[in-house]
């Protein structure tokens, strides 16, 4: 689905900034975002499609995050990026509901489909989204 | 677990085994001298201090029997001379004179003594002058005279008198009991001649054992019986008559030359008779008399010794049988401490390396975003001179390259920290092993190494993880093509076999990459499981290749084993569980199963 609303979560800045451009040339809508507390204001303030979550992270780390946001009643398509380091954690983010895993670092045509993939799983209604599960 | 080393060579073992080889020595000959120690010296102290109070105790037994023996002997003597004498003293004073002097009466009063026993010779009534006046006996000696001899002034003198061996009238050997009678002042004396041969065998005949004999010495060492071994009657004997005077005497006799004869250790009694003054000699030789106390002795000592010997040889068996199973602990202890240095080694090294490898990504995500940008710049402005568009897409087409190296760096740094997740399948070991190696010889041609595959046809499926089996096998055969650099030609050959005796009684499979190339030498081999521990050139290994197998092997619950030889080839053996250990199966279930990635 091309024109999804993504918001990028990643502490480093660059990335995020990089990111959301190549994201916005392949059509997608993107805000991006340096920490999980700004993640959690963006949700509140828009919807979004699909949000892509760094795990390490200063200050809240991205599986808090996620249980913030489910916690909230914002849930939306996850999809979790890591290091490679934090398979662990990425596990544990996917027991949580996150849709798929990306290690870093990451082909831009990898993570579009993956995104694709996100949407088209918020479309037709995932079971574990939204606050009903909880 | 059967102790194996995870390195073996033939030179590494030369240093550490001789002195380990003294040490068992010493710990042997201590154990051997603890033994000695503690039992056979305690033993043997003991047993000789017994048998020394044995015997002592049994000589002196002995002795005491030998004493009570020459005693009971004495006394049977004195008690025939005594008898002797009391029957003549009785007969002296119950009988006038002119009753004895009447030689039938006097033949009737021989006849009467000599009738339990004969035990007297003749008998004779001599007057005061010393002329016979009657005589009973075998000699005609009815007109003898005695006034001259030495027995007769004595026996005038003490009124009973009992004469030495001596020849007398008759010229033979005999010795005399005279007593006096006397009437009205007139002293008249009674003799008898004490029978030569019934005195003898009384003395003589008593048999002490094979080397016992016994005869009677006067005061002048003169025999008055014969001695069994040597002197006869009226000799001079070379034995001294002692300075002892009275009692009985026992003592041991050391060897000693008399003449020309040897006589050997002997245990001597002598006692002195009261009257006469004559001197029993009892001889036995010590080893007879000692016989049974030696048997004793000689049968307590052997007993000794052969127990000391036993228990020495009982004591070299233990400490043997201890050393060995000693030695045994010493190389499991070895070999499992071994495992837990290389294990604890390689979990620090892969928590290290798992934060690097993170701490790389981020930039390198960032890198390769960068160059994604460029890219989308550069289609998305089409009038870009020629030239530079050229530099760019080969920079660009050169940044992912060296990305996507580091990445491999990052893959296998997390591979190895063991961050990646098993997969359990059943895989065919030697269909796996076949399809690896066919990948494997399209990149081996050029090199002009051969594989050969000896692969056990009735080999059990497994329960394992392929994907990580894979990267075993990968890198394993890897370095074994890497180990013919530089020679023209090699092989690798591959075996599969079920396991017979595996290091773990777990049932399992055994696969061995065997080469022919540069081998590993000894002081590299200790190390070559050590994460990034590498002899390529820099740029060509990581390091870790061996490092993932051992984590991988042991994460699978198998054990991997090699042994090299420089200039000869490398063996690794590796042996796979057919299922996998429990945990790993505990840590699958804790995590979800994943979706197939793209």
């Amino acid at each position: 689905m091309s024109g999804a609303k993504i918001l990028l979560v990643d502490d480093e800045k660059i990335f995020t900034r990089n990111m959301a451009k190549l994201l916005s040339n392949r059509g997608y809508q993107v805000k991006a975002v340096n920490s999980g507390d700004e993640a959690i204001r963006a949700l509140e303030g828009a919807a979004f499609d699909v949000l892509v979550l760094d795990l390490k992270m200063p200050g809240m780390d991205g599986l808090t995050t996620l249980q913030e946001i489910k916690k909230l009643g914002l849930f939306t398509e996850t999809l979790i990026l890591t290091g490679h380091g934090s398979i662990d954690t990425a596990l544990e983010a996917m027991k949580l509901g996150a849709y798929d895993y990306l290690t870093k670092p990451c082909e831009i045509s990898e993570l579009v489909e993956k995104i694709k993939g996100a949407s088209e799983q918020e479309d037709a209604g995932n079971p574990l989204s939204g606050p009903a599960v909880l | 677990m059967a102790p194996k080393n995870h390195t073996r060579t033939n030179a590494a073992d030369a240093e550490p085994g001789n002195n380990l080889r003294a040490y068992y020595k010493r710990l042997f000959r201590r154990f051997v001298t603890l033994t000695i120690v503690c039992s056979l010296l305690p033993l043997l102290v003991v047993g000789w201090v017994i048998n020394i109070h044995y015997t002592r105790f049994a000589r002196e037994r002995m002795i005491s029997a030998f004493h009570n023996e020459v005693d009971h002997h004495r006394r049977i003597i004195e008690l025939f001379l005594k008898e002797q004498s009391a029957k003549l003293q009785l007969i002296a004073r119950t009988h006038a004179l002119s009753d004895l002097i009447s030689q039938p009466d006097l033949s009737r009063i021989f006849d009467l003594m000599n009738l339990e026993d004969w035990s007297i010779t003749d008998l004779g009534v001599i007057g005061s002058d010393g002329s016979h006046l009657a005589y009973v006996g075998p000699y005609d000696l009815i007109d003898k005279n005695y006034s001259q001899t030495l027995w007769f002034q004595k026996v005038m003198e003490n009124n009973l008198y009992i004469s030495d061996m001596f020849m007398g009238f008759r010229k033979e050997p005999h010795f005399i009991i005279a007593v006096t009678g006397s009437r009205n002042g007139d002293k008249w004396i009674l003799r008898a001649t004490v029978d030569t041969e019934a005195f003898r065998s009384l003395v003589e005949n008593v048999q002490i054992g094979k080397t016992g004999e016994v005869y009677l010495l006067n005061e002048e060492g003169v025999y008055q019986t014969a001695s069994r071994f040597g002197g006869k009657i009226m000799e001079k004997a070379d034995f001294p008559p002692t300075d002892i005077h009275e009692g009985i005497h026992t003592k041991i006799v050391e060897p000693q030359k008399q003449g020309n004869q040897d006589t050997p250790r002997q245990v001597v009694g002598l006692a002195w008779l009261e009257e006469p003054r004559w001197l029993l000699v009892v001889k036995q030789d010590f080893s007879e008399a000692f016989n049974d106390v030696n048997h004793a002795n000689w049968a307590m000592l052997l007993f000794l010794h052969v127990s000391a010997a036993s228990i020495l040889l009982v004591s070299i068996l233990i400490s043997r049988h201890m050393i060995s199973v000693i030695k045994k602990r010493d190389v499991e202890a070895e070999s499992l401490n071994r495992q837990l240095t290389q294990a604890s080694k390689l979990a620090s090294i892969g928590q290290l390396s798992a934060g690097v490898a993170h701490e790389i990504n981020n930039p390198l995500a960032i890198i390769l975003t960068e160059r994604q940008l460029l890219l989308d710049a550069h289609e998305a402005e089409p009038n870009l001179p020629e030239e530079f568009r050229d530099q760019l897409l080969d920079s660009l087409n050169q940044i992912d390259i060296q990305i996507q190296r580091c990445k491999r760096i990052t893959t296998n740094l997390l591979r190895f920290s063991r961050r990646t997740e098993s997969v359990i399948e059943t895989v065919d070991l030697n269909r796996f092993v076949k399809e690896v190696v066919e990948l494997m010889e399209r990149e081996a041609q050029a090199s002009g190494i051969k594989f050969f595959m000896n692969l056990d046809e009735k080999l059990p499926p497994l329960m394992s993880d392929p994907s990580q089996l894979q990267q075993v096998f990968l890198n394993l055969l890897t370095n074994a093509i890497d180990a013919h650099d530089g020679k023209s030609y090699g092989s690798v050959t591959i075996t599969t076999s079920v396991n017979g005796e595996g290091p773990s009684e777990a049932p399992g499979i055994w696969l061995t990459i065997a080469d022919t190339g540069c081998g590993i030498s000894p002081e590299n081999l200790d190390r070559i499981f050590d994460p990034f521990f590498t002899t390529k050139p820099v740029g060509r290994g990581t390091g870790l290749g061996l490092s993932i197998c051992f984590s991988i092997v042991r994460r699978l619950g198998g054990e991997i084993f090699v042994e090299s030889k420089p200039h000869r080839g490398t063996e690794f053996r590796i042996f796979i569980p057919q299922r996998p250990p429990a945990e790993l199966l505990q840590q699958m279930n804790d995590a979800p199963k994943l979706r197939p990635r793209t």
